[in-house]
């Protein structure tokens, strides 16, 4: 019992902070219906500014995330300005395959910068530390300061959306660029705030995860896949959905988890020379599958 | 009869076409002949499947637009099918690659179905999902070797062995490609113009009018997605045979998948040419930053920098590829 009840409370955790991660992938494709394969790639890069700001002016990690989103929201403009404008012009396939090249850049640049060995921090404020429940339920601190942290950006960035002129400005933009041109809005400025609150979320979220997850430049792709899922099952272009739905991805990629407890307790020995944990993000990719095939706009989605 | 005439009809090209054609195809198989490196020999045995695989995506990611991003998948199953069979069974590579065929074929029907329900970006992310999850089903499977993949030693048979496709020097597996590759241009031109060939490019320019001409739609995407799915097999097939070791990894990554959409593209999707230009342009370039830029200047990664800045200029500055260009140009010239 108390591992169902751990366990759901590290998919509830972790799904609150992949809530960030997947946010500014739906910002991003509501605005201008654009699939950026090199979100992870972002996150990754927020999760290198975490660190090495971390390390280089001693200061916590956690403090660290001004610049995390400072960076990230410079980086989402300069490639909307410099790349992104480009690709809208041209067909879907090479939206595509343009923003795959951006992810390929991005991931050999780290890799030719930071080399290709994992870093972790050691030294933090929460970091090794953990709150006890009691009933065996075991929190560390950095994960729940993580979620903290998360879903009060998200909530930043969901006022930010809806209660500004700005915000409604971007969903004007979104709902239907070419009228919202009519009304005065500048959409191409529009465009690039899309790109850049897309890019400052995610590498906040990058700064978050780095104080538990250990980083090297390969590690975008999961993540991307993960946004994808969480994006696809909320609906595109959803925010309110994308919270709901990543903590739903967060609790399933708990399910291996349990599941081979329960043979190891049970014992049933034919399922356990097939450790199920190796299928986490099969789980995911899977969920995605089924979810586009049976309800193509998401549980929350309004565009097709 | 007919089909075969089509086939081996060009008369539709402008001649200057068919004699680069020609120069081309006399290129290709006189290549081996004249003195070579037996890196250059490696690199243009890449450039022959690439340009397999590409043909094979450029039918349903060309002709019909729809993009495909989990090619990979089908490049593994024929592979592993070649390399279980004939480790555990002795199978020779000429029954176990029809083999492998039926059996992505097969798998594609089944994914197919209901992947061709979605559109445009949902369609291309879905196809990565189902690819990656084949990958990491075969990373644990113990039966095709688990993550350390499999190994075809060439010692247990004597080469040159033409019914299991083992050989010591490049020079057969070189020729062997090479007439998969000359079939598949004449197969590529028949479809072009085969009833299924003119229903597609129909879809991919309204789907609506397509079904409103009475175009059964889903179906002649599933019916095209299993041509592409037979070419990629055959090739993953030969590529286990010539390769000799497969792991999942450099079998089935999404790096695969994306490379043959990325060459399709170069090259021009939706022409005949397109993706063999492409292969051309990418592949001896690829291999040949990899070896002066990875491997000699020691700079990790620096290869692939290069490599993904050309995909950027390309798909923002000319996504119609080098075939859009020169068709461009013609254009402006009459």
């Amino acid at each position: 019992m108390d591992i169902l009840i751990s366990s759901i409370a590290a998919g509830v955790l972790i799904g609150m902070v992949l809530a960030l991660v997947a946010l500014g992938l739906t910002i991003i494709f509501g605005v201008m219906d654009i699939v950026n394969f090199a979100h992870g790639e972002f996150l990754m890069i927020g999760m290198y500014t975490g660190l090495l700001t971390a390390k280089a002016v001693g200061i916590d990690p956690l403090l660290a995330l001004p610049v995390a989103a400072a960076v990230g929201f410079l980086l989402g403009v300069i490639c909307y300005y410099g790349f992104v404008k480009f690709l809208l012009r041209g067909p879907m396939v090479a939206q595509l395959l343009g923003t795959f090249g951006l992810m390929l850049f991005l991931r050999n640049l780290a890799l030719l910068i930071f080399g290709s060995e994992d870093r972790a921090l050691h030294h933090g404020l929460l970091v090794g530390k953990s709150f006890d429940l009691g009933m065996g339920v075991i929190i560390p601190a950095t994960k729940l300061a993580a979620a903290g942290l998360s879903v009060i950006a998200f909530l930043a960035v969901w006022l930010l959306m809806n209660r500004t002129k700005l915000g409604k400005a971007l969903t004007a933009t979104s709902l239907n660029s070419q009228a919202a041109r009519y009304m005065g809005i500048a959409t191409e400025r529009m465009n690039a705030l899309a790109w850049g609150i897309g890019g400052g979320s995610v590498t906040v979220a990058g700064a978050l995860i780095v104080n538990f997850w250990s980083v090297n430049p390969f590690v975008g792709l999961l993540f991307t896949m993960i946004a994808f899922a969480i994006v696809a099952l909320g609906g595109f272009g959803s925010v309110p959905g994308a919270l709901f739905a990543s903590i739903v991805v967060g609790l399933i990629m708990e399910i291996p988890g349990i599941w081979d407890f329960l043979t190891y307790t049970l014992s049933w020995d034919w399922m356990i020379n097939v450790p199920m944990t190796s299928f986490k993000y099969t789980f995911v990719y899977l969920a995605y599958f089924i979810i586009m095939v049976i309800r193509p706009s998401g549980l929350f989605g309004w565009k097709h | 009869m007919e089909a075969l005439k089509n086939a081996l009809d060009f008369s539709d090209f402008p001649r200057i076409d068919l004699v680069v054609a020609a120069c081309g195809a006399a290129f290709i198989l006189a290549f081996p002949l004249f003195p070579h490196s037996s890196f250059a020999m490696a690199t243009m045995i890449q450039f022959l499947m690439f340009s397999l695989y590409g043909m094979g995506w450029n039918t349903i990611g060309g002709y019909g637009g729809q993009v495909d991003l989990g090619k990979a998948q089908y490049v593994g199953i024929g592979a592993y099918t070649t390399a279980v069979m004939l480790i555990r069974w002795d199978i020779p590579f000429w029954v176990s690659m029809p083999i492998g065929m039926s059996l992505a074929v097969g798998w594609s029907f089944i994914i197919g179905y209901p992947l061709f329900r979605l559109k445009g970006h949902y369609f291309a992310i879905a196809t990565i999902a189902t690819s990656l999850v084949l990958l990491d089903l075969f990373q644990v499977w113990e039966f095709v070797g688990a993550a350390r993949g499999l190994e075809i030693s060439p010692i247990k048979y004597s080469p040159p062995d033409f019914l299991r496709l083992i050989f010591k020097e490049d020079i057969y597996y070189y020729y062997i490609i090479a007439g998969f590759f000359f079939l598949g241009i004449f197969y590529i031109n028949w479809f072009r113009n085969s009833r299924l060939g003119f229903q597609l490019r129909c879809i991919k320019d309204n789907e609506d009018v397509a079904r409103s001409l009475g175009i059964n739609v889903h179906r002649a995407k599933i019916k095209t997605y299993a041509i592409a799915t037979a070419f990629v097999s055959m090739v993953g097939s030969f590529h286990a045979c010539y390769i000799k070791n497969i792991e999942p990894e450099d079998t089935m990554s999404l790096d695969i998948s994306i490379l043959i959409a990325l060459m399709a593209m170069l090259g021009g999707a939706g022409s005949l040419w397109g993706p063999i230009i492409g292969a051309a342009v990418l592949i001896p370039l690829k291999s040949y930053l990899k070896e002066w830029l990875g491997a000699q200047a020691g700079l990790l990664g620096i290869d692939l920098i290069v490599y993904a800045l050309i995909i950027m200029v390309i798909s923002a500055v000319e996504p119609r590829g080098i075939w859009g260009v020169i068709e461009r140009i013609r254009r402006r010239r009459n």
